[in-house]
């Protein structure tokens, strides 16, 4: 039997939905972006495996996969930032607490 | 052969994601995710993307890691924490994400009568390049002026006030 | 100048208004010259038109004008100038200038010992000016719309000059009535005219005539419309049930009870009858209908005239009376008979209101007739010209009132049933008779110890008064031919359509109204001169009609309890439906509702990040469950 892009398929849906998972469930922001992380990796595969199982070209599947990359880095930076000078106002990094908007 | 690689990879990737979710300490949730993006590059591979698989074990692996550790050390309030790692709504938040997982495998079982493909193919590096700098050059420099704005929005972020140290405490 | 100009004739009286209502108070002359000189200059304009009509030969001249058309109906703003109109604007403009003359000595009031002018005075002159503008608008239209408009302009100025003492609450109240009193009618004849106009396509009322005197026209619908115009003119001239207003309307200035509901707006109705009076004869029930009620309200006008004992309450319900006539002489196909007495009724009517006020303006407003007596030692002048007055409209030849009374009797006789004619010489009789208990009871008999200072009126309200006493004699001859191609009343008013009627005098029906009239004055004196005692016997004896007859037949109790019972019930159930369903559970509920709903679906709103994010989560799902079974 071989490789079939149904089961990469499957493998980053299960992927993604770990991560969904993690970002609902978690308490931690650190956590949550971690879980984020998960998510992105999963649409990499899922583009990855489209590159190469498809008659498409399979060279604009990698370059989204760069650039994809490239976003994921630069976002979790500016996260960490974020959640750094969270911290610093309140003390944890627990998302529970970060209810102003409610009503 | 193929096929038995790619399993062992899944696993390991999913195994490790399964671990960075439910993980009650938060490095060894680092550490997880570190493993789970390993098994990721070792994919790409299986996928004929080297490159890429390179490209993830250096951003991912040597990056961001050392990063999110970094952000940890920079925020514990206690060494461990006493309360639950998840909060209230994990029942509904597990529900939600099998639900989705269920619908998203279905629609790809779905459709693979249509879309089935067994041909696995690798790109030349050299195809990678020019299509990246021809094709995509755009977003290329897009993406380049976007890591400048990140880079320079962090630091303003997270920069600590005169007359503050570290922890954001007045001197 | 000539025919074509008659529309200048009202127009006077609207500028006077214009200028009187806006600059009245910054006018260099007192305002009341200007209105005054508006009408003199209305009458004066009358003239021409006048001769220049009888020069192009007596007829109908419809001076037709578009005025704006709307779908396939077109309204005029022109005139229509016939006999009958050429009637009602000498009566009209002759009647109001002689009572705005009046008016300018009557509406002078004590002021520490002196005379000084009435402080309203300029706007009392205003709305005399537009009632008299609206007056001959209404008598020239040649359109129905046009028709309309003017009949509810000159409803508007009799309220605002019977309430013209607006502090008293009486006046007040009066003005009141009558204004709604006319409503109820105005809108039967809002809804015939609209009726009708509808069949017949047209507002013009030269082409209305010819449409109910052709061939071909739809009974019912003509019929409906007779009913309902006839409403409109049961309003404006007092006819039974609609009376109640007249009597209240004497709170106003005698000389406004003088023009408006004795010579001119409350003939409005009776002129109105007479214009359409092709469609009537179109109706016979509408027309027998007019008879009937015309004859009701002739007797309950003169058996009220009996009992009251305010002066000019009893010349309201004399004119009722006589209003009365007019219409059941109309239901008779009384033409010429009925606008013939309209003419003498209001010269005649309109001098006894006159001296009516002079009697009232000497005796500081007071009207109750006994607490008068034996004026005539001290009013010489006005009680001449009272005598004449009632002896006109009693019927006494050669007064003037004597000759239409006659021509009444004959149209009545040739066009309706017996009992009529019974029933109207029984009224005759009555008129005579209260007529003689008002001269009695006012002029003679002993001066009251607490009169003796009254001195005559003012000439400059004496003057008119006579003029019109001479009228009331001398213009009963206009039913004669005089020569110069006039051919007597009769046959002026009738040229072209309607039926001719050549003046006819019967010699035994002409000595039975005379023998009735002078009969009925003969018993009035002597039973108020001499036997005073059998007077207030006969009261006694007959108390439970003369409580009747105090209590105008207790119709305003009834009014009052419909208005009470019906139409505030009414309105009370519509504002509690209004309060609770439109306010309460449209408008207010509304919004409460979405306040409620605001507050249940804040609950969702947590500000957890989790929540918001299963929220989407879902949402994708069912988006992607869309697209994929879309696919499929």
């Amino acid at each position: 039997m071989t490789l079939e892009l149904v089961d990469v398929q499957i493998l980053a849906a299960a992927l993604f939905c770990l991560g969904l998972y993690g970002v609902l469930a978690r308490r931690s922001a650190v956590m949550i972006l971690m879980s984020v992380e998960l998510m992105l990796n999963a649409v990499n595969v899922n583009l990855v495996a489209f590159s190469a199982f498809r008659d498409i070209s399979a060279v604009t599947g990698q370059v989204i996969v760069i650039f994809v990359i490239t976003v994921a880095a630069a976002e979790v930076g500016l996260a960490l930032a974020v959640i750094m000078r969270l911290f610093r106002a309140r003390g944890s990094v627990n998302v529970d607490e970060l209810d102003l908007m409610k009503g | 052969m193929g096929l038995v690689v790619f399993y062992i990879f899944g696993a390991i990737t999913l195994v490790a994601a399964l671990g960075v979710v439910t993980t009650r300490n938060v490095v060894y949730a680092a550490l997880f995710l570190l493993v789970s993006l390993a098994g990721v590059a070792g994919l790409f591979v299986v996928l004929f993307a080297e490159f890429l698989a390179l490209v993830q074990l250096l951003i991912y692996g040597g990056a961001i890691i050392i990063v999110i550790l970094f952000a940890l050390m920079l925020t514990r309030s206690t060494e461990f924490s006493t309360t639950a790692a998840e909060h209230s709504r994990w029942p509904v938040a597990a529900v939600v994400s099998i639900g989705l997982f269920a619908l998203l495998s279905a629609a790809a079982v779905g459709d693979s009568q249509t879309y089935n493909g067994t041909r696995r193919v690798g790109i030349d590096i050299k195809e990678l390049g020019v299509g990246l700098f021809e094709n995509w050059a755009v977003p290329f420099e897009v993406a380049s002026v976007l890591l400048l704005v990140a880079l320079i929005g962090a630091i303003v972020i997270g920069r600590t006030e005169p007359g503050q140290d570290g922890e954001g405490r007045a001197e | 100048m000539g025919i074509e100009e008659a529309w200048l004739i009202p127009t006077y009286g609207f500028i006077a208004f214009g200028v009187l209502a806006v600059f009245g108070r910054y006018l260099p002359v007192p305002g009341k010259y200007l209105s005054v000189g508006a009408i003199v200059l209305a009458f004066v304009t009358f003239w021409p038109v006048l001769f220049d009509f009888v020069s192009r030969g007596v007829g109908e001249h419809h001076l037709a004008r578009k005025w704006f058309t709307a779908g396939d109906v077109s309204v005029g703003s022109g005139m229509i100038v016939d006999p009958l109109t050429i009637v009602m604007l000498a009566l009209v403009t002759f009647v109001a200038m002689l009572v705005q003359i009046y008016s300018l000595g009557y509406m002078k009031h004590e002021n520490n010992g002196r005379e000084q002018d009435d402080p309203n005075i300029t706007w009392y002159f205003a709305a005399h000016s537009l009632f008299t503008a609206a007056m001959l608008t209404l008598v020239l239209a040649d359109n129905m719309l046009v028709l309309y408009l003017a009949w509810e302009l000159v409803g508007l100025c009799s309220y605002l000059l019977i309430g013209f003492w607006w502090q008293r609450q009486s006046a007040v109240n009066a003005a009141k009535k009558a204004f709604i009193t006319t409503r109820v009618g105005d809108v039967g004849l809002l809804i015939g005219i609209l009726v009708l106009a509808s069949e017949t396509g047209t507002f013009d009322i030269t082409q209305t005539i010819a449409y109910v005197t052709g061939d071909d026209y739809n009974q019912g619908v003509v019929t409906f419309s007779a009913f309902m115009i006839f409403l409109g003119a049961m309003g404006k001239s007092a006819q039974f049930p609609l009376h109640v207003w007249l009597p209240d309307a004497m709170e106003g200035p005698s000389p406004v009870s003088a023009l408006i509901h004795a010579a001119t707006m409350v003939t409005a109705g009776v002129f109105l009858v007479a214009r359409l009076l092709p469609v009537f004869e179109a109706a016979p029930s509408a027309q027998l209908t007019v008879a009937i009620v015309g004859l009701v309200t002739a007797i309950v006008g003169a058996t009220l005239a009996l009992v009251v004992t305010d002066l000019k309450r009893i010349l309201a319900y004399s004119t009722m009376s006589h209003l009365g006539f007019m219409m059941l002489t109309l239901g008779a196909g009384g033409y010429m008979a009925a606008v013939f007495h309209l003419l003498m009724h209001g010269v005649s009517k309109a001098m006894l209101f006159l001296s009516a006020g002079s009697i009232m303006h000497v005796m500081h407003e007071e009207t109750d007739i006994n607490k008068m007596g034996g004026l005539r030692h001290r009013m010489p002048v006005t009680a001449l010209a009272f005598t004449v007055g009632a002896l006109a409209l009693s019927g006494i030849p050669p007064l003037a009132g004597f000759w239409s009374k006659d021509e009444m009797l004959l149209a009545i006789k040739d066009g309706l049933n017996p009992v009529f004619l019974v029933l109207f010489l029984v009224a005759v009789v009555l008129s005579a008779l209260y007529m003689a208990r008002a001269i009695y009871l006012v002029f003679y008999g002993e001066l009251k110890p607490e009169n003796r200072g009254v001195q005559e009126a003012p000439g400059i309200m004496s003057l008119p008064l006579l003029v019109l006493a001479i009228l009331s004699v001398f213009a009963g001859f206009i039913i004669f031919p005089l020569g110069g191609g006039y051919e007597g009343i009769g046959n002026f008013l009738f040229t072209a359509e309607h039926h001719a009627h050549d003046l006819t005098i019967e010699a035994l029906w002409t000595i039975v109204s005379i023998v009735l009239a002078v009969g009925g004055m003969a018993l009035g004196i002597w039973l108020f001169k001499s036997q005073r005692a059998s007077v207030d016997a006969l009261r006694a004896r007959f108390a439970p009609l003369h409580r009747l007859l105090i209590n105008r037949y207790y119709m305003d109790a009834l009014y009052q309890w419909i208005v009470d019972n019906v139409v505030l019930a009414a309105g009370r159930l519509v504002a509690f439906f209004d309060r609770r369903f439109v306010n309460d559970g449209g408008v207010n509920g509304v919004g409460y509702a979405t306040v409620e709903a605001g507050k249940r679906l804040r609950v969702h709103v947590t500000g957890l990040f989790a929540d918001y994010g299963i929220a989407m989560t879902g949402g994708v799902s069912l988006i992607v469950l869309y697209l994929w079974w879309r696919s499929s």
